[in-house]
């Protein structure tokens, strides 16, 4: 197996970051991001209350930078989760349903 | 300094309320904000409306920007002495600079007449976006990108490790824009697409193809030649295969990034001959009339069991 660089990460569920290190990768400050576990839009790891999937920092990047176009209150960011979420799954689906149908010979 | 005019790019009077403005703005950034707006300007004129806003909801700003009095939008104009001591050691160049720097450096604290030390500021991040075959994530692959950075391009060499899969972001630390004063560099974001490939498709670290057989092939079974990325394998297709069922070729697919690789998947479909020869159409007939197959079998029974229930 190749080693991953030790400067570089995979922003998903194979890695976890802290409170922090996400507050600083997104620029929402800790009390916000606490504020969007209590509306359950963001959930720490299993096992683990104090770490997060790193796939929510490409997430927070993108409610973060529409939050400040659209001035929005963090409860609206919390709603915007669940949508790019369920539009997250619903592309992973329809990617996947692509892939395992037959594309010729019909 | 050129002059903007902030109210009538938000289309709000002078003495509009905090209300009024953030309605303005909220109309003008869903009608022109870049993931709304297929113009090709869309950007540009969500940039303007955005910047008037920032200046107009904070009161300080704006009380600042109503003291450089009312002018035509791109006069040039002479910002107060105090911006201009402030800004010395700041900007480069007076003159070439822009209002909304100037503007969004009070937000920071940097003017008002108080001295202050240099802070120290995080680099910016960048994002990047590229595409890659299969074959590049399957071995991992040494890329230049081209970066952004003010007026300049700047080059980054990024090796990008086996086990990428369709849409990976990767994060490389520090690879952003360098730090002021001592703060820490940004993080370079790199969003990773797999070019489509003539054969096969992804799902996740698995891979998909077409394996197309002759009825005869699907019926009796036979050891088949399959591409894979690793080179052509053989693959044993079972007696009685039908059509869309996938044969797995475990270990075959991309790296998991876990040590592991994911499948490859060959999925079934039955291809006739577009015309048969003489003697096809004779082994067809005397097949059609001592085989027993009803394909339609369980269609036929469910028919039966609606008719019934009817």
């Amino acid at each position: 197996m190749h080693p991953m660089p030790p400067d570089m990460n995979w922003l998903d569920s194979r890695e976890a970051v802290s409170l922090v290190e996400l507050s600083t990768a997104c620029g929402i400050s800790s009390d916000d991001l606490v504020e969007l576990i209590d509306y359950g839009a963001l959930t720490p790891m299993p096992m683990q209350s104090e770490r997060f999937s790193a796939h929510y920092i490409v997430q927070l990047r993108t409610v973060s930078r529409l939050r400040v176009d659209f001035d929005l209150d963090i409860f609206t960011a919390a709603l915007f989760m669940k949508y790019l979420d369920r539009i997250e799954e619903l592309e992973e689906e329809l990617r996947s349903l692509k892939a395992r149908s037959i594309t010729t010979g019909q | 300094m050129k002059y903007k005019d902030y109210y009538a790019t938000l289309g709000v009077p002078i003495d509009a309320d905090l209300d009024q403005i953030k309605k303005a703005y909220r109309k003008l950034a869903r009608t022109h904000h870049p993931d709304m707006s297929k113009a090709a300007d869309a950007e540009s004129r969500f940039k303007e409306v955005a910047e008037a806003y920032a200046t107009l909801k904070d009161p300080e700003k704006r009380a600042a920007y109503d003291e450089l009095g009312r002018h035509p939008a791109g006069e040039e104009f002479s910002p107060p002495p105090q911006w201009q001591r402030d800004a010395a050691s700041d900007v480069p160049s007076f003159d070439e600079a822009d209002l909304a720097d100037f503007l969004a450096r009070m937000g920071r604290g940097h003017m008002g007449g108080y001295a202050h030390e240099p802070r120290s500021r995080r680099g910016r991040d960048y994002e990047a976006a590229i595409q890659i075959s299969l074959e590049d994530a399957l071995s991992g692959k040494t890329v230049n990108l081209s970066l952004n950075e003010g007026h300049d391009t700047k080059t980054l060499e990024v090796t990008i490790p086996p086990g990428v899969a369709q849409g990976q972001k990767l994060r490389l630390r520090g690879k952003g824009a360098k730090g002021h004063n001592g703060g820490e560099n940004g993080d370079l974001y790199l969003h990773i697409t797999l070019a489509p490939h003539p054969v096969f498709r992804t799902d996740g670290h698995d891979l998909y193809f077409d394996l197309a057989l002759a009825p005869w092939e699907a019926a009796l079974g036979k050891d088949i030649q399959v591409p894979t990325l690793d080179g052509a394998v053989m693959l044993t297709v079972p007696a009685g295969t039908q059509t869309g069922r996938k044969l797995r070729l475990r270990g075959r697919g991309l790296q998991d990034g876990k040590g592991g690789r994911g499948h490859l998947y060959a999925v079934v479909h039955i291809a006739m001959p577009a015309t048969l020869t003489a003697r096809e159409r004779e082994l067809y007939t005397q097949l059609s009339q001592v085989s027993t197959f009803n394909p339609r079998a369980s269609a036929t029974k469910e028919q039966n069991h609606a008719s019934h229930a009817t």
